[in-house]
């Protein structure tokens, strides 16, 4: 394990913003911290860097302990929301930092430095100083600064957020190309549901402090181990007194011998449709159709249908 | 009264207010100071009492000015970095200074440090001397000059946060290094706004300085009680005006300075009171 | 060296463990640091406000500290003030006509501020012309000069000599025209800011519902500018209250322009450190409790108008 966390506790006064975190982070692996505004998720992200002072537990980075150390003796690159760029010196020297501080020849720090604007994409902007970049290129010179220093492993705190949603996507993929090529293993805080599904081939859900769930991101989706985790990951219904999918119910025409009721309200989001029944028990769950399945039901606000889960 | 009226009006009423006040007066010392020519105005600010005035005033200022940065850099990165008791009591102290009379600076530095002050017995008998010396002098000039390092950088601190000092430490920097690669730079143009601030109040000051130096003519006399001096005692009223004239010529440039870095950093915005 | 980057790198290698300094994590600035930090700063304070001015207060209520040296000052101090000499020696005929001319110096200067700092803000803000930006150079003026030069400036216009007939020495007016100089930016910069921030939705409003450019400014614009007035108004009153410099040349040497400050110089001068004491204590009191007063009044008032 690259990363592993036990009873990692933190107070702010009287409240605790991360209660008891034991977690496995594996070698290798792109792990998402994904949890709700307030649920812990950087405060987890800064206790591992060490940015944070911890109140209990223990982090171990490939397995050495280092709780009681200095998180600029701990090797890790950390990437700020906002980037955190040096602003009074040129990219070149952002990336140099960390070189400079351990005192490498002149040399050594050229070619790495070289080799990272590569790595990034930033050749042309290496004299450039951090207001005169783009939103996204100024994340990808805090990724090349936070890589130069070789990180034992990598933490990105909302590394997308700031970003506006093209550049986002863009970004995303390019991250998880970038990580498919260095193998650095990467925990990244996000609260976006759909960037972690993406990105990650781990998933931690934070909730109140606590871990929820943690796994492959198919796998909790699939199987959500709490209510939370079902509903923070993407939306849920009422059907038969139980949370499920919307996607997971299909409609068919009535008489099909499944439950019957009646329709009451159709969205058209482009290419998907959100059909809602009210049933004959006073319940109103929602299904989410394709256009095709749709158009192939035929369907009308107060036609009759019946419902049930797809197998 | 229609509108293009009322907005006449204003117009001249604040325009002639400050005409009257402010831009008549200065105007005219430039032109009483220069009236009869350069070369006399060049006699006046050499003469042996102007230039030891000159020169005090200057070696107060390298003693004071220094101090006061540093004192004042230190606060605030006290202040913006770490949350503690009595933070607002800190604040209060440096403003104390500058919101009371400098006469009251002055009286009180005496009381506390001269021969009849708390500790003139004793620091009588280990022979330092701070009533009537340069020492007194710097004393009361780092006292009126205290707050404005602390209020120019604060805030700019505060704007630049803690990441930049804390992305250099998880890359290997320690303290020292934060400090001066990373804050410093930082809050570069704060510090030079508070240094000219300091700079000007420094060379300006005249009430605590007039009650601590005891006012010994090419001994104890900064530049402004030097013209004091000229214009109340010795009817030199040439002398006064060429030292004014000095005096003015350098908080303007400071004012200058100060409003090109104004445009530079927005969270300056602090005023020499 | 190997890199991450390069594709022949091992990415488990680790550094050795002995190759980092082991150290307890610390914040930014670590506890040493800190306290050493604040020790340096405190004791500076100490040195050049907290005594002074403990020495100063301690002096105006004669308290009895003595003052043999550090033993003596720590070991035998007796303290007793006397509150009947300081009462005496504030309420001198003299010390009492001088600290009500700075009185109502004050007062009116810090009024006549407020009303053309309003009106100063309001062409900085609102009009356009050509001349404007001498307008916004010469606000900052007062500040920056020295106050002696203030005093020279003053009188070579306004003095003995004036060229314009006007000779306003060792008149109450020439100390009011110094203080009004002195004090010009406190209105006109606590005032400029809130005035640019008026969108003039509510101006536009209250024109629209019928209200003249007057009456729009004294119920629409004015309210809102009643904190920063008020701000501005303690600002200017406590350094009216304390000037020295500016107004050391213009009183001359008559008992009619002599101020609360000019009578502690001229105490200092002969000597009468006592009363120099009561007076400076009295006067510290007056002006921290303008300041505080007229900062909390501010607060006030901007809490009750904010939406």
């Amino acid at each position: 394990m690259s990363i592993s966390l036990s009873h990692l506790t933190k107070r702010y006064g009287s409240n605790v913003v991360v209660d008891d975190v034991s977690v496995e982070i594996p070698e290798g692996s792109l792990t998402a911290v994904l949890g709700p505004s307030g649920s812990g998720k950087s405060t987890l992200l800064k206790l591992i860097s060490g940015l944070e002072t911890l109140d209990q537990g223990r982090v171990v980075i490939e397995g050495d302990d280092v709780t009681n150390v200095d998180p600029r003796h701990r090797d890790i690159g950390f990437c700020f929301q906002h980037y955190a760029p040096f602003r009074h010196m040129t990219v070149s020297r952002n990336i140099a930092f960390g070189l400079r501080v351990r005192k490498q020849p002149r040399d050594v720090i050229a070619a790495k430095v070289a080799e990272l604007l590569a790595l990034v994409k930033l050749e042309n902007k290496a004299n450039a100083y951090p207001a005169q970049l783009s939103g996204g290129e100024r994340q990808r010179m805090a990724l090349a600064r936070a890589l130069a220093i070789e990180p034992r492993v990598l933490l990105l705190d909302e590394p997308f957020g700031a970003l506006d949603a093209l550049v986002r996507t863009e970004l995303r993929q390019w991250v998880k190309e970038l990580h498919q090529q260095i193998k650095v293993t990467t925990v990244l805080v996000t609260h976006d549901q759909g960037e972690a599904m993406e990105v990650a081939d781990q998933l931690l859900i934070m909730h109140q402090g606590r871990i929820e769930q943690d796994g492959h991101p198919t796998d909790i989706y699939e199987r959500p181990a709490t209510e939370f985790v079902q509903g923070f990951l993407g939306p849920t219904t009422i059907f038969k007194g139980s949370a499920v999918r919307p996607h997971a119910l299909e409609l068919e025409g009535p008489g099909a011998g499944a439950i019957e009721g009646a329709v009451t309200s159709i969205v058209e989001l482009g290419f998907e449709v959100q059909v809602t029944v009210l049933l004959s028990d006073g319940s109103m769950p929602w299904v989410q159709l394709s256009r095709n399945e749709y158009a192939a039901l035929g369907v009308g606000v107060g036609s009759r249908i019946s419902i049930r889960e797809r197998d | 009264m229609s509108h293009d009226v009322r907005k006449w009006l204003v117009r001249v009423v604040v325009v002639g207010y400050l005409g009257a006040l402010v831009g008549l007066p200065v105007g005219f010392l430039f032109d009483k100071a220069l009236a009869s020519g350069l070369h006399a105005f060049w006699l006046e600010v050499t003469k042996p009492d102007a230039l030891a005035a000159l020169r005090l005033s200057a070696e107060v200022a390298v003693v004071a000015v220094p101090v006061n940065t540093v004192v004042g850099i230190a606060a605030a990165v006290l202040l913006a970095r770490r949350k503690f008791f009595g933070s607002r009591a800190l604040t209060t102290l440096f403003d104390v200074p500058v919101a009371v009379s400098p006469i009251i600076i002055g009286v009180a530095l005496v009381l506390a440090y001269s021969r009849i002050g708390w500790f003139g017995a004793w620091l009588t008998t280990h022979g330092v001397k701070i009533l009537f010396s340069p020492v007194g002098i710097a004393m009361a000039t780092m006292a009126v000059s205290l707050p404005y390092v602390l209020r120019s950088v604060l805030p700019v601190l505060e704007e630049v946060g803690r990441d930049q000092e804390q992305a250099a430490r998880t890359l290997g920097a320690g303290g020292l290094r934060i400090f001066f690669q990373v804050t410093l730079p930082a809050i570069r143009w704060g510090v030079l706004y508070g240094v000219t601030l300091t700079i000007a109040r420094t060379l300006g000051e005249f009430g605590a300085v007039l009650i601590v130096s005891g006012n010994i003519s090419g001994r104890t006399q900064t530049l402004p009680i030097y013209i004091f001096d000229s214009w109340d005692q010795n009817y030199d009223f040439l002398g006064a005006f060429a030292g004014a004239l000095v005096l003015a010529t350098i908080s303007i440039v400071a004012l200058v300075i100060l409003s090109t870095l104004r445009s530079r950093e927005r969270k300056l915005h602090v005023d020499l009171a | 060296m190997g890199t991450r980057v390069s594709e022949d790198a091992a990415p488990t290698e680790a550094p050795p463990a002995d190759s980092r300094w082991r150290r307890p994590p610390s914040r930014l600035y670590s506890r040493a640091g800190f306290a050493g930090g604040a020790t340096f700063v405190a004791g500076y304070l100490s040195l050049i406000v907290l005594i002074p001015i403990a020495a100063l207060v301690a002096h105006g209520f004669s308290l009895g500290v003595q003052t043999g040296g550090w033993g003596a000052a720590f070991w035998h101090w007796h303290v007793h003030a006397d509150f009947r000499s300081f009462w005496t020696m504030i309420t001198r005929p003299a010390a009492v006509s001088a600290i009500r001319l700075s009185l109502w110096l004050s007062l009116s200067v810090a009024a006549i501020n407020a009303v053309m700092g309003v009106a100063i803000a309001w062409v900085l803000v609102r009009d356009r012309f050509r001349a404007k930006w001498a307008i916004e150079a010469l606000i900052d003026l007062p500040f920056a000069l020295p106050t002696i030069v203030v005093g020279v400036v003053l009188l070579s216009l306004y003095g003995m000599a004036s060229p314009v007939g006007i000779n306003l020495f060792e008149t109450w007016m020439g100390l009011m025209v110094a203080l009004l100089f002195v004090t010009l930016p406190f209105s006109v910069r606590a005032v400029q800011p809130v005035l640019a921030s008026l969108d003039g939705e509510a101006e536009a409003a209250a024109k629209s519902l019928g209200a003249g450019g007057v009456r729009t400014f004294v119920s629409v614009v004015l309210p809102s500018l009643w904190p920063a007035m008020l701000g501005g108004f303690g600002l200017a009153f406590a350094r009216a209250v304390g000037e020295f410099g500016s107004i050391s040349l213009i009183a001359g040497g008559v008992g009619r322009t002599t101020t609360a400050s000019s009578y502690i110089f001229n105490l200092t001068q002969g000597f009468l450190w006592g009363d120099a004491a009561a007076v400076s204590t009295a006067l510290l009191v007056l002006s921290l409790a303008v300041l505080v007063s007229s900062n909390v009044l501010a607060r006030r008032v901007a809490r009750r108008l904010a939406p």
